[in-house]
């Protein structure tokens, strides 16, 4: 009787590996950790905004609605749940898509307008502000590819046959991605050159 | 027509979309170069005398600290932008060692006048993006806009590794002459001689302590030993765990039943890491890889 069992036991074992049961644990794990590390790098580019937006407070005062337009977004951003289970429901993470995206163009108007000011453009703590923002910008455009790489990947587990049916059986859905619209908008740092004078411009 | 099979339909549609999604990138992009040494010139803009320096100063950086620091001058990153391209050398190269993740490198496009310093996880405290920056426009430019690559490139690596040096990381391995095994399909290779190891170990502590404890202390000893060897811990500790197994049923059956060595197919799933080997032989030039580093974005990019 207990061999019987033990070789039941192995069996089952052995039809879950084989039925992907281990493979969606994996994927799934790798969209959370991915995940993370959006959530992370996002958080990080929200701890910048408020130095940035001194730094340029003290050179363009003028310039407040665009200020005030970056301090609202910022406070947006960090009033949304960036929880895993924001992944389980289209609805949130497309919130928080949108909050993201009203942060990026409220930056991208604020980096327009410090053209103007040609003091604050040389002032070393803005310099290295804008370093810092740039860096950031190209992190989250990585996390966010390898999330979408990620969930890509899930998702093809959750929906191909056999693993399917084992998807089915432990409730695991398919995940929402992140989507492309303004992703243009989104993914591309905002550029700002500091060099004197200005190289000839390569075809963008 | 039933509604089932409109449905399973979609499905297979939807599948066929992802998969093409997933599918590598057919756009064409550039090529990520083939690692051949520490610097990677397509242009030709190196000259041979700086290409040799360049080595020499990148090899005793990486004897002396562990941190690998790879340079890449390619003509053109279109129709990516050069951070896109960047990355994705990043993570095809995996400059670095494995898990300490210290790697960097200099990419230069020439055609399109930008450059960019990629910086591994490991380094962004030593290298943050405001240092990364400030060695590009304040070292490198200057030197590029004078058509002056050499100079440039030599004096941001000597400022790369001077800020690099800054910062306290795990002293280097020495060099091993072999490949240390990452997975468990390597361990076979080591097998035979950890059973050989075990059983003469075992036979020397039996006398000295009694069955259980020798087991147990030629398990622990085994490990360490393959841990010493360069092997992975958790393959370690697997290997330290089957010979205290081994020693226990030699012990409880007398005769030795020597195995091919072969473990079967385990049930967990194995990371195995990449399978790059960590270290280059030292002895050849043309021996250098990637340690298996891993970059997530960090750096600072520029324009001469």
């Amino acid at each position: 009787m207990r061999k019987f069992l033990t070789v039941l036991a192995a069996l089952a074992a052995l039809s879950l590996s084989n039925c992907g049961y281990n493979t969606i644990q994996s994927e799934d794990q790798e969209v959370k950790s991915t995940w993370s590390e959006v959530v992370n790098q996002y958080q990080r580019r929200a701890d910048l905004v408020p130095n940035l937006v001194n730094s340029v407070k003290g050179f363009a005062q003028q310039e407040k609605d665009v200020l005030l337009g970056v301090t609202n977004a910022r406070a947006k951003v960090g009033s949304i749940q960036a929880t895993p289970e924001v992944l389980n429901d289209p609805a949130a993470l497309q919130k928080f898509q949108q909050a993201q995206g009203e942060l990026s163009s409220a930056l991208s108007r604020l980096l327009v307008v410090t053209e103007n000011y040609p003091q604050l453009k040389s002032d070393e703590l803005f310099k290295n502000l804008m370093a810092q923002l740039e860096g950031t910008e190209n992190r989250i455009t990585v996390a966010r590819n390898r999330y979408i790489k990620a969930v890509a990947a899930y998702n093809v587990t959750v929906r191909s046959v056999p693993t399917n049916f084992t998807a089915m059986m432990f409730g695991y859905k398919e995940k929402p991605n992140f989507t492309v619209e303004n992703e243009k908008a989104i993914s591309t740092a905002p550029k700002v050159d500091f060099t004197p004078a200005p190289a000839p411009a390569p075809a963008k | 027509m039933t509604a089932a099979t409109i449905r399973a339909g979609w499905l297979a549609l939807l599948l066929c979309v992802v998969a093409l999604a997933l599918a590598p990138f057919a756009r064409a992009d550039v090529a990520v170069p083939v690692l051949t040494g520490r610097v990677v010139d397509q242009t030709g803009t190196l000259s041979a005398d700086a290409v040799a320096r360049l080595d020499q100063k990148l090899k005793a950086f990486e004897a002396r600290k562990g941190s690998q620091i790879a340079v890449l001058i390619v003509p053109t990153t279109q129709p990516e932008a050069i951070e896109q391209f960047s990355i994705r050398v990043a993570e095809a190269w995996k400059i670095g060692r494995k898990k300490i993740d210290d790697g960097a490198i200099l990419l230069v496009a020439k055609n399109d006048r930008k450059l960019r310093i990629e910086v591994g996880y490991g380094l962004e405290g030593a290298l943050p993006d405001v240092t990364a920056k400030r060695i590009i426009d304040e070292i490198i430019t200057p030197k590029f806009k004078t058509g002056d690559f050499d100079g440039g490139i030599e004096a941001g690596i000597d400022r790369m590794i001077g800020v690099i040096d800054g910062e306290p990381l795990p002293t280097p391995q020495p060099q091993h002459e072999w490949a240390a095994p990452e997975s468990m399909d390597e361990l076979t290779g080591w097998a035979i001689p950890l059973l050989f190891g075990t059983l003469v170990l075992n036979g020397f502590l039996k006398a000295a302590l009694g069955r259980v404890a020798a087991s147990g202390l030629t398990g622990i000893i085994v490990g360490a030993v393959a841990m010493l060897f360069g092997l992975v811990w958790y393959i370690a500790l697997v290997a330290g765990f089957a010979a205290f197994l081994l020693a226990l049923v030699i012990d409880l059956f007398g005769g030795p039943t020597i195995s091919s060595g072969r473990r079967g197919g385990s049930g967990g799933t194995w990371t195995g890491g990449s399978s790059g080997s960590s270290w280059s032989s030292g002895s050849s030039d043309s021996g250098f890889s990637g340690g298996g580093g891993s970059f997530g974005g960090g750096g600072a990019s520029g324009s001469w």
